[in-house]
């Protein structure tokens, strides 16, 4: 399967030169890029890992990408997500998610049901990379 | 993008056989920035002789690019050297500008810093500092004032040289996305290259800014009052050109940075006069003219050093 | 046209009888409004021999303290105060008979945080007065202190999309088809077919509540069912705006309730529930952390024509107030009424914090919010992928794109018909970020994009020429060039 989450996940794996774009996008915005990454990619994990802090008062990209190689030197078996984030009053959060890196493998999720009363159902939705132990979930 | 031998900025798909060259020169539109130049600056003509030739050996390598007789990035890094106040970071910024128009940095900007900015206070806290200024400075100018301090060879576990190496590093692999200017005293340069041939072999241009003469200090000090609406009296400007000679043979002397300063001094000299006697009606011509007694009270003329300002200090 | 006060003064203007509304203090042509005043621009067409002025200031009257006849119980109150009071008229541009009235109304009007109360004064009794051929309610300008009395959306477009995790692109959503007739079962199906290919919400129609060809419990269910297996099968959050529109309010909390408890991220109530149960909706999605959709159901009866009713401006404005999250608002190209200008402004009142007058959206106020939430708008009818360029032009990236038709009536099947509504949102949502001209070339990104993506090639195939071309009925009174009559 293929987690779609973020901005562009039904387009082809943006190219270092596709990535360099969006960030450029942001910073021209005046946004702040994050790098993050995990190897939990339920739908609910808000908190990923973050790859330092996020990037403030940057020009250009090139820095950004410099980070996002480094951070997929270490990381780069697991989900890694750039975002722009906008300080403005009345926004004060991301204008942009987008994977830029995924595990080769992306075994999905169990839908586990619980029959409660009448017919109702108890969803839980579990990522089968959990059942191995945090940092080893995709090697 | 840390790939070292990164594409030319103007890479054709096919090469050109022939350009126009003042069409060329007319489309990166630079003669508006050396206008600034000579304007901004006075004198400094074999500074802006060099600035001149470099921007030219650039236009002249956007073309090669283009009919593909260039296939890297040219190296860009350059030192600039010379005493405070002879106009580096001014000359930088320009520099950033023409680096910009001709694209080889992609947004012009530029980021000014000493060893403060890069070099931590204990392990750990360097390399993420200069990690972080180098990010900001990115598709701009890196220009380290007093570069020197960077290298302590008195000290073999100084900080410094893990900023030197990543510094180095960046140089190398990623000159297409930054250009680092080092700055500073020419003698003291000269010493850090000789330990550090690292460094001199990734510069490319090196410029030296001489000081300025006396008669040019004087042409500044008069064009700085000019623009603040202020003028010399004829026996203040007097008073003044004796003043610059004093001035350059105490320490501290730097340049047109001293000259801002002691302007700066005779204004408050020269409040303080006409507010010391309150029972009379000021004019223009009151409040715009400085006289002699202004500079004269200065403690330069009895063999002091004027002001506190160490030579480092920024206007 | 803004002549003198003609207001009767001193002990005649309580003598018994009767006196013209201009006469007895609703039309008062000095009167500054208060920062803290509620305005009303009514669009005002007298009849015949009716004289203007006389007609406004009858509708302050009529809209505020004012009978038929003089009362001396008038005299018991603050009666200078509660009077609305015209303060503006001017003809409408190109539109001859017709006359714009600004009325400013003292905020003790109002009960505080009530629509009900608000529109009681406001289009209460005032729309069926004889002298008048018609009224139109055109916009209202709310002081903040006003503003500040109300709950306001539920959630607010930046808490909504932190909840659903998406950021960067308009939402895409899909009306479930056909609107009645299909079982719980079949139901559910078109939910998870459209979900898992790619859509981010799927909706239940305004139309259906609980027929006997579906019971809502057994919808609820289904639709549930589809939207966590669309969640586990793409990692991603889903949602669908279950209807829980019903006869009572004791009904609507049954199934709101139900849907919470089934873990929905998302409600949706239909406008004709009236503006008190919207509002009551809205304090239980706060409470329950729930998305509150609204369908604009029945608002064409009132809003649509330009001489009677009340401007959609109109209705945004109270729905925001109130505390939808999600309001249907136009789609500019698709198969609903809605001029681009005009659409531009109900949006704007949407989505800002400040709107200022934009005579030619139609916005004839600077309008503070307060920080009050911001609504999602929703654009929804006869739009589909081969016009994403323009949607993403007019209606910006907080919106929510509803593909019904556009996404079912795919010929490969739902999954295919969502995949090429999102792949075509996001090949034009990259192009635009990177500074690409993609209004005007929009159709070379879409024909790139649908290269790597057969079901986007197949849907702008088939819906190529789909087009609804049609005079607006109710597009701005002042161009961009006209200066305003002011």
């Amino acid at each position: 399967m293929r987690v779609t989450q973020g901005c562009f996940s039904f387009l082809p794996d943006l190219t270092d030169e596709q990535i360099t774009a969006q960030v450029q996008y942001c910073l021209d915005k005046g946004w702040a890029v994050n790098i993050e990454f995990t190897d939990d990619p339920h739908p609910r994990n808000t908190y990923w890992e973050m790859w330092g802090l996020p990037m403030f008062d940057l020009r250009d990209a090139a820095g950004i990408m410099k980070e996002l190689n480094d951070c997929r030197r270490t990381y780069g078996d697991r989900y890694i997500r750039l975002s722009g984030f906008d300080a403005t009053h009345g926004w004060e959060s991301l204008r942009i998610s987008f994977i830029v890196n995924r595990p080769k493998d992306e075994p999905g999720f169990r839908l586990q049901r619980q029959e409660v009363d009448g017919r109702s159902m108890r969803y839980t939705t579990v990522s089968y990379a959990v059942d191995r132990p945090e940092g080893s979930r995709y090697e | 993008m840390s790939d070292a031998a990164a594409k030319p900025p103007v890479a054709a798909e096919t090469p050109v056989s022939a350009i126009d060259l003042r069409k060329e020169f007319d489309a990166v539109d630079i003669a508006p920035v050396l206008e600034q130049l000579d304007r901004e600056l006075i004198g400094l003509k074999p500074v802006k002789t060099r600035i001149r030739e470099i921007a030219s050996l650039l236009l002249v390598e956007r073309i090669r690019q283009k009919m593909q007789l260039a296939t890297t990035f040219p190296t860009l890094h350059m030192s600039f050297t010379g005493n405070p106040g002879t106009g580096k970071t001014t000359v930088a910024m320009r520099m950033a500008g023409i680096l910009h128009k001709l694209g080889f940095v992609r947004r012009g900007h530029v980021i000014s810093v000493t060893r403060d900015d890069l070099v931590g206070q204990y392990i750990g806290h360097t390399a993420p500092k200069t990690k972080e200024i180098l990010k900001k400075a990115m598709g701009g100018v890196l220009f380290i004032d007093e570069a020197y301090y960077l290298y302590r060879p008195e000290n073999e576990r100084d900080y410094g040289q893990e900023s030197i190496e990543i510094l180095l590093q960046i140089m190398e692999s990623q000159r297409e996305d930054l250009v680092v200017i080092l700055a500073g005293y020419g003698d003291r340069m000269e010493k850090f290259f000789q330990s550090n041939p690292g460094f001199r072999s990734r510069i490319a241009h090196h410029i030296d800014f001489p000081d300025y003469n006396d008669d040019e200090l004087l042409f500044i000090a008069e064009q700085m009052l000019r623009d603040q609406n202020y003028s010399f009296s004829a026996q203040a400007r007097e008073a003044f050109v004796r003043y610059i000679a004093a001035r350059r043979q105490q320490p501290l002397f730097s340049n047109a940075r001293s000259i801002r300063n002691a302007l700066d001094r005779i204004r408050l000299r020269q409040a303080n006069r006409l507010v010391s006697n309150l029972d009379q009606v000021v004019t223009s011509q009151d409040l715009m003219s400085i006289e002699p007694q202004d500079v004269l009270a200065s403690r330069v003329f009895s063999g002091a050093p004027d002001g506190t300002r160490a030579p480092t200090g920024k206007p | 046209m803004n002549e003198q006060s003609m207001t009767v003064r001193g002990k005649d203007r309580y003598k018994s009888g009767v006196m013209e509304y201009k006469k007895m203090g609703y039309w008062e042509p000095d009167y500054v409004p208060k920062d803290t005043d509620v305005i009303a621009l009514f669009r005002v067409t007298p009849q015949d021999g009716v004289d203007p002025i006389e007609a406004c200031a009858a509708v302050a009257g009529e809209s505020s303290t004012a009978t038929w006849t003089v009362v001396w119980t008038d005299r018991l109150t603050a009666a200078e105060k509660y009077r609305a009071k015209c303060y503006r008229v001017d003809p409408v541009p190109n539109s001859p008979g017709s006359y714009f009235a600004y009325i400013a109304y003292d905020l003790d009007l109002f009960e505080p945080g009530s629509i009900a109360n608000l529109t009681a004064s406001i289009i209460g009794n005032v729309f069926g007065f004889k002298p008048l051929k018609a009224l139109r309610l055109e916009d209202m300008r709310l002081p903040v202190a006003y503003v500040k009395t109300f709950q306001g959306p539920a959630t607010g477009i930046v808490v909504e999309r932190e909840r659903l995790d998406k950021f960067g692109r308009p939402l895409l959503g899909a009306t479930v088809k056909p609107k009645l007739g299909l079982s719980g079962r079949n139901y559910g199906r078109v939910v998870y077919e459209a979900l898992k290919g790619g859509l981010d919400f799927c909706k239940d129609d305004e139309n259906i509540n609980s027929q006997p060809f579906m019971h809502w419990r057994d919808r609820f269910l289904y639709c549930m069912e589809a939207v966590n297996r669309a969640q586990a099968g793409t990692g991603e959050i889903k949602g669908t705006y279950l209807n829980v529109t019903a006869a009572t309010m004791e009904d609507m909390y049954e199934r709101a309730e139900f849907a919470a408890e089934l873990g929905s991220v998302i409600i949706m109530i239909d406008l004709v529930i009236g503006y008190t149960a919207i509002q009551s909706m809205a304090k239980w999605a706060r409470k329950n952390n729930m998305i509150l959709h609204l369908h604009r159901a029945g608002h064409s009866t009132y809003t649509r024509q330009r001489l009677h009713g009340v401007s959609f401006r109109v209705i945004a404005k109270w729905m925001r107030l109130a505390g939808v999250d999600h309001i249907h608002a136009g789609t500019v190209v698709g198969k609903l009424e809605g001029d681009p200008a005009t659409t531009r402004g109900y949006y704007d009142i949407c989505r800002q914090d400040f709107n200022k007058t934009t005579l030619e959206h139609g916005v004839f106020f600077d309008q503070h919010w307060a920080s009050l939430n911001q609504m999602m708008p929703v654009a929804s009818g006869g739009i589909h992928a081969g016009q994403m360029h323009q949607l993403l032009d007019h209606l910006g990236e907080d919106v929510v794109l509803q593909f019904g038709g556009g996404t079912i009536g795919h010929p490969k099947g739902i999954q295919a018909g969502a995949t090429a509504n999102r792949v075509a949102l996001e090949a034009m949502i990259l192009a635009r970020n990177e500074g690409r001209d993609y209004v005007h070339e929009g159709p070379e990104i879409l024909a790139k994009a649908a290269q790597t993506c057969t079901p986007l090639r197949e849907a702008l195939e088939i819906w190529k020429d789909i087009t609804f071309n049609y005079e607006s009925t109710d597009s701005p009174d002042f161009v961009p060039t006209a200066t305003p009559a002011m």
